[in-house]
């Protein structure tokens, strides 16, 4: 997004925040309204088969059983507790949660390009791109639990961003418990905490939006610095964190909890047809088992992948984590579409600070995107509503679907301008900040 | 004299061998029935219940031993045990089925107490029935009773999966013409050299019950064993030609996938690095 030629701090006319966080608001408890009304009308449900799951475990757990009880329930015994209200007020008191963490996702937003010095007309456009994309209302409203897990991802980012080291690694632990994929962002995030860049307690020199040039010094790698202070601290409280939601939940639930909710998430391997590539392929397998080298072999790429990025962004965090997340989902093992929903939270973040216009570059990589998704969808309805052996296609599919995705990451990478989150400190005992201009 | 005997032992061969005749069409008509002319009770809400509450698997031959003895203050009626499949036949497109069944039932059926007609489906291998949408069914109205027992885990292919039966309960019409729509979903098949996997349906075991009380404890319900006879139009097997993965795929379908995650791993590590180094050149020359 261009920077130079608009008035500083002047909203549209047409829509300041306000406006849009209210309008996002009634949108999400209309179609709330909607959805029940659609379930108990039509054939097809409104709601989402998940939150059903979630329900029922809830309504297990109140009635003091397992939830794991309930078949195809994987998640952490929180997410049921959230959920306990459902049996007790109505059904839909988890939809108006993950609405209502939907929108604080947008608060975030904005925060935390505020905080960097984003203009209010290119902040709000962004907050737009996150609360008005038709699959961030859907989903939370259909009873879908990931908005909840994008608000922790941006409180996380916003704690970092205020200091607040602590707390930002209570979250982080507590996230990586509730869905383990965050897990990924715990290099990047301890490679940010230089004692150069971010002290403990005070709040962090930020790199604004306008800030031309980059402050990064040339990197000389120091033993003593990789464990620094900050990073030993973050390292122990979010593991500790971490390893206290696991043994609790394990002293209630036993093994079942250690199976469904963190065990099947790690070697999930799901022979259904998925937008995955791997899915052909393991189908095809699934009578006999993987030999060790052969799954070391299909982690390969996205390790390389995830390293790459790592030592090459990790100073300007958030884009960092949005492509690693991008990777991450593309090479997987499974892609369901919910999984999309981590980097959508993310991108309003680096929008600001890229060079692609959406006329035409812009446009292009979305239809690109969400083209090679709708080519996989026509054979995915083929094979399972029409019955049709397309399986070969519907893999060729998932394959164009990989080629997209490498495609729009490399465009976002070539058209970033490099920001990194922190600063330098000017001086060496931290308690003058002076920041860089 | 000796034509006239003739013709008597001609006569009695005839008999005999139009008896026999007789007795095999009455044979192949019966289809699948387990027991002949059989009553029994059940003190479970489910007759799958009283069978696994002493069997552990679906064994054909085990099948047979589920009746109980009846108390005697229940009331035995003399009712001949035979109904007609009308119709049988999987409906609908893709993985996701309807099984259909149309059973015509007697006159004297609806004539007795025995109210409730018991379909037990026992599923082919390769499909399940899903609880929890039968459950919303069953609320619906669509049946009176309905259970799954057995193997019900909904994301095992077919080959890892063990056989599970569905146990309907619905209540017989006035016209004695019973139609029921079972839900069904095809599990991924093992990998085989057509591209499809051949599910054959048997036919299902019926029978007839007295209604059940709900909350009445030690109810003893009877159940009369019915025998299957098709009718005229209802020849063929009922056959789902389900989607498979092909045998031949597998190897290039592999080295294919592994080359498209390293090339496409490869541009990202490309881009990254040269990225990495603009940036640090463009700082040189602030600098």
């Amino acid at each position: 997004m261009s920077r130079g030629s608009e008035k500083p701090d002047e909203s549209p006319k047409w829509m300041s925040f306000r406006t849009l966080l209210v309008s996002s608001m009634l949108l999400r408890v209309f179609l709330i309204i909607y959805g029940e009304w659609q379930d108990s009308h039509m054939e097809v449900r409104y709601t989402d088969i998940d939150y059903t799951v979630f329900s029922d475990a809830a309504s297990l757990m109140a009635s003091g059983e397992s939830p794991y009880k309930r078949t195809t329930y994987r998640y952490s015994p929180l997410l049921a507790l959230l959920l306990v209200p459902n049996s007790i007020f109505h059904r839909s008191w988890g939809k108006f949660i993950f609405s209502a963490s939907d929108l604080l996702v947008g608060l975030f937003i904005r925060e935390i390009l505020k905080l960097r010095k984003v203009s209010e007309k290119v902040c709000t456009v962004s907050v737009m791109v996150w609360l008005l994309n038709p699959f961030t209302f859907t989903i939370g409203t259909r009873g879908n639990c990931e908005p909840i897990v994008c608000a922790m991802i941006l409180w996380i980012i916003l704690s970092l961003m205020k200091g607040n080291l602590s707390q930002a690694a209570f979250w982080y632990g507590l996230v990586v418990h509730f869905r383990v994929y965050p897990i990924i962002y715990a290099l990047p995030i301890i490679l940010v905490l230089d004692s150069k860049l971010f002290r403990s307690g005070q709040k962090p020199p930020l790199e604004d939006w306008n800030t031309l040039t980059s402050s990064t010094e040339k990197k000389t790698f120091r033993l003593k610095s990789l464990f620094s202070r900050e990073r030993i601290m973050f390292g122990l409280i979010s593991g500790g964190v971490f390893l206290a939601c696991n043994a609790v939940s394990f002293y209630f639930y036993g093994h079942e909890f250690l199976h469904e909710a963190l065990l099947y998430h790690l070697t999930r391997t799901d022979p259904r047809h998925n937008f995955s590539i791997y899915f052909y392929h393991i189908y095809l397998h699934y009578e006999r088992q993987f030999s060790a080298v052969e799954k070391l072999i299909s982690f390969l790429p996205q390790f390389t992948v995830q390293l790459a990025l790592v030592f090459s962004f990790s100073k300007d965090l958030v884009f960092c984590m949005f492509l690693q997340t991008v990777a991450f989902v593309a090479f997987n093992k499974v892609i369901t579409a919910q999984y999309f929903v981590w980097f959508y939270c993310l991108l309003p973040l680096i929008l600001p600070w890229s060079r692609m216009k959406l006329k035409w570059e812009g446009l292009l990589c979305i239809i690109l995107w969400i083209g090679a998704q709708t080519h996989w969808l026509l054979w995915g309805y083929m094979l399972e509503f029409k019955g049709v052996n397309v399986f070969l296609q519907l893999w060729m599919a998932s394959l164009v679907f990989l080629a997209a995705n490498t495609f729009v990451l490399v465009k976002i990478i070539q058209r970033h301008r490099f920001s990194p989150l922190f600063g330098q400190y000017v001086s060496s005992d931290g308690k003058n900040v002076k920041k860089l201009d | 004299m000796g034509s006239k005997r003739g013709r008597s032992v001609i006569a009695a061969t005839s008999i005999f061998l139009a008896m026999s005749c007789l007795n095999s069409i009455s044979t192949t008509q019966v289809g699948t029935s387990m027991l002949d002319s059989d009553t029994f009770c059940i003190s479970d809400q489910y007759i799958m219940q009283s069978y696994f509450t002493t069997q552990s698997s679906l064994n054909e031959s085990e099948f047979r031993h589920l009746h109980k003895e009846c108390s005697e203050n229940i009331p035995y009626e003399d009712v001949p045990a035979v109904a007609t499949l009308q119709h049988r036949d999987v409906t609908g497109e893709g993985s996701h089925r309807h099984l259909l069944t149309t059973i015509k039932l007697r006159s004297f059926h609806l004539q007795s107490h025995l109210h409730e007609l018991v379909i037990v489906e026992r599923l082919p291998l390769g499909v399940f029935a899903d609880p929890f949408e039968l459950q919303s069914l069953q609320q619906r109205r669509a049946f009176r009773d309905v259970s799954v027992f057995g193997d019900t885990d909904l994301e095992q292919p077919s080959f890892r999966s063990n056989r599970s039966v569905v146990e309907i309960h619905v209540e017989i019409n006035g016209n004695g013409e019973t139609s029921v729509k079972l839900p069904l979903h095809a599990r991924y098949q093992p990998i085989g050299e057509s591209g499809y996997s051949r599910v054959e349906f048997g036919e299902p075991d019926l029978f007839l019950c007295s209604r059940h009380v709900p909350n009445q404890e030690h109810e003893q319900r009877r159940c009369l064993v019915l025998s299957v006879g098709r009718s005229k139009t209802q020849t063929r097997s009922v056959v789902w030609e389900i989607p498979a993965g092909i045998r031949s795929h597998t190897e290039y379908v592999s080295v294919v996938t592994f080359v498209a995650a390293l090339l496409s791993a490869f541009s990202i590590l490309v881009a990254s690095l040269l990225s990495s180094k603009v940036e640090s050149c463009k700082n040189t020359k602030e600098l």
